[in-house]
């Protein structure tokens, strides 16, 4: 998968027609051969920028920062990047018409070992489903699959998973750099970081990162669109994605299917509701 | 309700925590007023009778129940937690308990998956007319509480009640 | 620091008996933010109002806990007690020791004391967070809106506007009138339907503080109490009611003819007609979707026999609006359509008819000249069976619930029968007679009695034609046997149901509607002639089925509401509303997706202090939120909070437990 020739056309074209002020897209890292995101605001740049199954890094983060706001952007997504772009759109934090979307068919990223990501090998909508133009052939829509890990989880017993997600809690250093990477993180003050929150949590306990990752993920809760940004910053590698993909299985089978950002107008399951949502675990 | 059993009650979740002879679970409960509320209020006015391990907080509506009330509660005080709101289509507010619904399920699954005991958070519609059924309620989540032993999972370390 | 005091009551023996309260004072005292702690045996009564208006003031008291019966019950009483001391009386919180300790644990007074001493430290918790809340006045517009011009439209109107505030009276058809219009004669009385109500409809026409609008409706409506507006649609009549005399001259020339609503399509009006004799207003309309001249441009001999020239059809729709501060809705009832009920071949079987169609009939002014006739063959019927619960009273079928009014119309239906048909004998198929109204029990009688008519107890399983009749197979219950009546006519009295448009209203009004489409009060016991959106109200059947006395005494008791609301020049509200921090605001908008009263709008805002940017913000109506809470927690900013629950004060509740 290689569009790298394609983007730097399209990026050239569009600052010189001054359809665009910014593009957001991927650069290689100068240092090994991993790609990292470049916001250019010089069209003379524009030589820079990559694609590859290495764009790994979900740009739509980008979106929200001052240095693109209420400029007119150009950028690149895949799939689930566009889901995130979806639900950017909806709630108000980007303008659709101060867009240029550069859709991408994508055929999977790999880590840096060069293995396919876990979510690629699970997703269910390669596709950019929000776009100005589309690269590459569209695969359509796969069945949706529950993540491998989750489904792993769920046959151990209670004791065995309080143990595991202890040790994962206990090694959160509350860093906040999964909010900061995540496109769907954008509150000028995080709720998790408010007085009223920090009451009685004490610091670097397993109590304070179980208060603040389950608070974190049930507020992405039908929105995470499963880009591993997270994952991929967490520098005690953590694996968040259990919590989002957890959620992500609970929606799906019990609210009519709902999947984060695949149409237009979406803002999750939880601005929603259904007179058919299930009732019996409620006495 | 006094301890039951001679056995020793330990916390289930960590089942080398030995609860100390005389621990009384503490139950949050989270009521709607409209509904719920009213409705524990029509058991005290009926005399129906039941554990008195439950310590009520009042709300508008169950809507207003935010999911980090549930896990704060988890993480100070509590060794369980009841939320109980009107009946789908009763809300006096129209719509906030189909919203909370939703909700409820979600949190309910995510806590269960990093360890809690699928009893320690329990939900009930409640209308104000059910005074019988509130207690029925209480009394299910007692129970089920007193053989979970307390709660000692991610809980605030020091955490002087 | 806060000064907390803290008044345990004994309540008599309630509490006493089953808490130690001298124990929870004392509890009470060891908490760090209390400064006073005192029991007293009836805190509510005066004396322990007294109490705590002394201590307030001794011990210069930042907030008060009441630890007494259920705050349902006397917060109110508590509160006033505050501002009688000088004190915001949202600085109380009350713990309910009675009906959530002392009552129900009553073989456990440890277990009884332990809880009650929790639940004093809980409220002295969130009584330190509490913030100083002041009641909202919101200006109040006095002009009421009531929608339908049924006998319940007219009487909430009448009676608003006898109390001189101007209303606006909105009516879907060309008259006011309604069903009660239809009516022949009412029971118990046997009043002439019409002599009875022309009157308040000329009341209506001719009152000064009423704004009738006919052949109109509502399409709009925007506002919260005492604040609405509403924009209405007035149809194109084509008339010009200003000059038009009401002489009828264009009816009778008119060529087409169309099935007549007012007499349930038995006969045919034209194209430009008044619906009944006693129309209010008398004038004409012309039902543009039948109008030659309107749709093909050929005709118009209404235009050329008007003498006074009003024919005007170049007239169109006009858009209106009107500044509201409460509306009556009153949009009455329909009657179900019986084709499930196959067995009875309703539709196949000319000679069935529901009990509207009877009842004009009957009707001097109706289609038949006052005499029931068989639609099959115009002969006047000597057997007539009457069926009734046909739907009402149905799981399987229909609908479950009791149409309340069909077994004293039916018990009419047979008095009129009797009377116009003096050899004719009613046959009534029935499964109660639900006769519960003054009078009403002794009308029935006088139905058997009178007339001869048989009531037999028992469902009617099939109808089928035998030449000329129609044979109803049913069950006498009383003699346990199955039996077979041979009908001239057969009058199905089937469910009463709401207005069809009643979903569309109720969503266009923001207010709520059950499975059958009936509008939902506040509350069925306490406050059935309100909604759960305030200054919205209901009379009639558009609420629930009902009679006429009833639906009079709902649409009086919408008035006495809305005179009530329009009492001051401002409406107080409960100030346990919403508000946004724009700070933390990120614009999101899923409050605005989330209120149910739709009480939240944007608004944009400099994007930073003197910046020329602009971002959008979310912003609460304080006079329409009704203090749920749903926007708060739907919040993932935590940038909303609702006074009275606020976040710091359920924490603090929480972790004082």
């Amino acid at each position: 998968m290689d569009y790298s020739n394609q983007i730097r056309d399209i990026a050239a074209k569009l600052f010189a027609e001054g359809k665009i002020d910014v593009f957001v897209g991927y650069r290689m890292s100068g240092f090994d051969d991993n790609q990292v995101p470049v916001v250019i605001t010089d069209p003379k740049e524009t030589s820079v920028l990559v694609f590859t199954e290495k764009s790994v890094f979900n740009l739509t983060n980008y979106l929200k920062a001052d240095h693109t706001r209420n400029k007119k952007v150009g950028v690149v997504v895949k799939g689930c990047d566009s889901r995130s772009l979806n639900l950017l759109l909806t709630e108000s934090q980007v303008k659709r018409d101060k867009l240029y979307i550069v859709g991408v068919a994508c055929e999977g990223v790999v880590d840096d070992k060069g293995n396919k990501m876990q979510n690629c090998m699970e997703c269910f909508i390669p596709d950019a489903v929000v776009f100005d133009e589309m690269l590459g052939k569209p695969q359509g829509k796969k069945d949706y699959i529950v993540n491998a890990d989750i489904t792993e989880l769920a046959t151990k017993g209670l004791i065995e998973r309080g143990k595991y997600f202890e040790e994962i809690f206990e090694n959160c250093i509350r860093c906040n750099a999964c909010r900061h990477s995540c496109p769907l993180c954008y509150c000028a003050k995080c709720c998790i970081d408010q007085e009223t929150s920090t009451l009685y949590n004490g610091t670097n306990t397993s109590s304070s990162a179980f208060h603040a990752l389950m608070t974190w993920s049930l507020h992405l809760a039908g929105r995470c669109v499963d880009c591993r940004n997270c994952e991929k910053a967490c520098p005690s590698h953590l694996p968040l994605h259990l919590l989002h993909k957890q959620n992500e299985k609970v929606i799906y089978e019990n609210f009519q299917n709902h999947l984060a950002g695949v149409e237009e107008g979406d803002r999750g399951a939880f601005y929603k509701y259904s007179l058919k949502d299930p009732d019996d675990f409620i006495m | 309700m006094e301890a039951e059993s001679k056995d020793k009650i330990v916390s289930i979740e960590k089942p080398e925590l030995i609860a100390p002879p005389d621990w009384k679970p503490v139950i949050m409960g989270i009521l709607c007023n409209w509904c719920s509320y009213a409705g524990s209020d029509l058991t005290g006015t009926s005399r129906t009778q039941y554990p008195p391990n439950i310590r009520i907080i009042r709300v508008p509506c169950s809507s207003r129940v935010d999911p980090w009330f549930i896990i704060k509660a988890l993480q100070t005080t509590a060794d369980g937690v009841l939320i109980s709101g009107c009946h789908p289509g009763d809300c006096h507010y129209i719509s906030g308990n189909y919203y909370a619904r939703r909700r409820f399920l979600v949190t309910k699954e995510l806590l269960k998956m990093v360890g809690f005991h699928e009893h320690r958070v329990q939900f009930s519609w409640v209308s104000a007319a059910e005074g019988a059924k509130f207690a029925q309620v209480v009394k299910k989540v007692t129970d089920d509480v007193v053989k979970l032993g307390p709660l000692h999972l991610y809980k605030k370390e020091n955490f002087n009640r | 620091m806060a000064r907390v005091g803290v008044f345990v009551c004994f309540c008599g023996a309630n509490i006493a008996d089953f808490v130690d309260v001298p124990t929870v004072v004392e509890e009470a005292k060891k908490i760090r933010d209390v400064k006073f702690a005192i029991d007293y045996k009836y805190m509510c009564s005066d004396p322990g109002q007294q109490m705590i208006r002394d201590a307030i003031v001794q011990h210069r008291l930042t907030s008060i806990v009441v630890a007494a019966c259920s705050p349902r019950m006397h917060e109110k009483t508590f509160r006033k007690a505050l501002s009688d001391a000088g004190m915001n009386p949202y600085l109380l919180e009350c713990a309910n020791i009675r009906e959530h300790s002392s009552w129900v644990h009553q073989k456990d007074k440890k277990g009884a004391t332990d809880k009650a001493g929790d639940l004093v430290r809980m409220a002295v918790a969130k009584s330190i967070a509490n913030e100083q809340l002041h009641e909202i006045s919101v200006p109040v517009t006095k002009r009421a809106l009531v929608i339908g011009g049924g006998i319940a439209g007219i009487q909430a109107a009448l009676d608003i506007a006898d109390a001189r505030i101007p209303v606006t009276l909105v009516e879907r058809s060309p008259s006011i009138g309604g069903r009660m219009a239809q009516l022949d004669e009412t029971f118990p009385t046997l009043d002439c339907s019409q002599c009875i109500l022309t009157p308040k409809m000329v009341d209506v026409a001719s009152h000064p503080y009423i704004e009738l609008i006919p052949y109109s409706e509502v399409i709009e409506l925007d506002g919260y109490v005492g604040n609405y507006k509403a924009k209405i649609r007035k149809k194109a009549s084509y008339v010009n009611f200003k000059t038009c005399t009401g002489c009828g001259a264009c009816s009778q020339k008119c060529p087409v003819k169309v099935p007549n609503e007012y007499n349930m399509g038995i006969d045919k009006r034209k194209a430009i007609y008044t619906p009944f004799p006693q129309a209010v207003p008398n004038k004409p309309v012309i039902d543009a979707e039948h109008c030659t001249y309107l749709l093909k441009g050929k005709c118009g001999i209404c235009a050329k026999v008007c003498e006074k020239g009003s024919i005007d059809y170049k007239m169109v729709d006009e858009v209106i609006e009107r500044e509201i501060g409460a509306v009556v809705v009153a949009t009455g009832y329909d009657l179900w359509d019986a084709t499930p009920y196959e067995e009875y071949g309703v539709g196949r079987y000319k000679d069935i008819i529901n009990s509207l169609e009877f009842e004009r009939m009957v009707s001097a002014n109706g289609p038949t000249g006052g005499v029931p006739v068989r639609p099959s063959d115009g002969k006047v019927p000597k057997t007539v069976v009457f069926i009734k619960c046909v739907g009402s009273r149905d799981k399987a079928k229909g609908i479950e619930f009791c149409s309340k009014i069909c077994c004293m119309y039916t018990a009419k239906h047979a008095i009129l029968l009797h009377h116009k048909v003096h050899d004719s004998r009613a046959y009534i198929f029935y499964m109660d007679i639900r006769a519960a109204g003054k009078g009403y029990e002794e009308f029935v009688n006088r139905a058997q009695v009178e007339t001869g008519a048989v009531y037999l107890r028992g469902r009617v399983s099939k109808i089928y034609q035998k030449g000329e009749k129609l044979m109803v197979r049913g069950e006498d219950g009383q003699l346990g046997q199955e039996v077979e009546v041979e009908a001239d006519l057969v009058v199905l009295a089937t469910a009463v149901i709401p207005d069809k448009g009643n979903p569309a209203l109720a969503r266009l009004l923001g207010i709520s509607y059950d499975k059958y489409g009936y509008l939902s009060e506040a509350h069925p016991k306490l406050r059935p002639v309100e909604t759960a959106k305030a200054g919205i109200f209901l009379a009639g059947c558009t609420q629930a089925p009902k009679d006429i006395p009833e639906t009079v005494a709902q649409a009086s008791a919408c008035a006495a509401k809305v005179c009530g609301l329009f009492a001051g020049d401002t409406i107080k509200k409960d100030p346990m509303v919403s508000t946004v921090n724009k700070e933390f605001c990120s614009g999101c908008q899923n409050c605005v997706k989330v209120c149910p009263y739709q009480a939240i709008v944007t608004e944009d805002i400099p994007l930073g202090h003197g910046a020329k940017e602009m971002r959008t913000v979310a912003k609460i109506n304080e006079g329409v939120c009704q203090g749920c809470g749903s926007c708060v927690a739907i919040c993932r900013s935590m940038a909303i909070n609702l006074a009275g629950f606020t976040d710091p004060q359920i924490i603090n509740e929480i972790v004082a437990i």
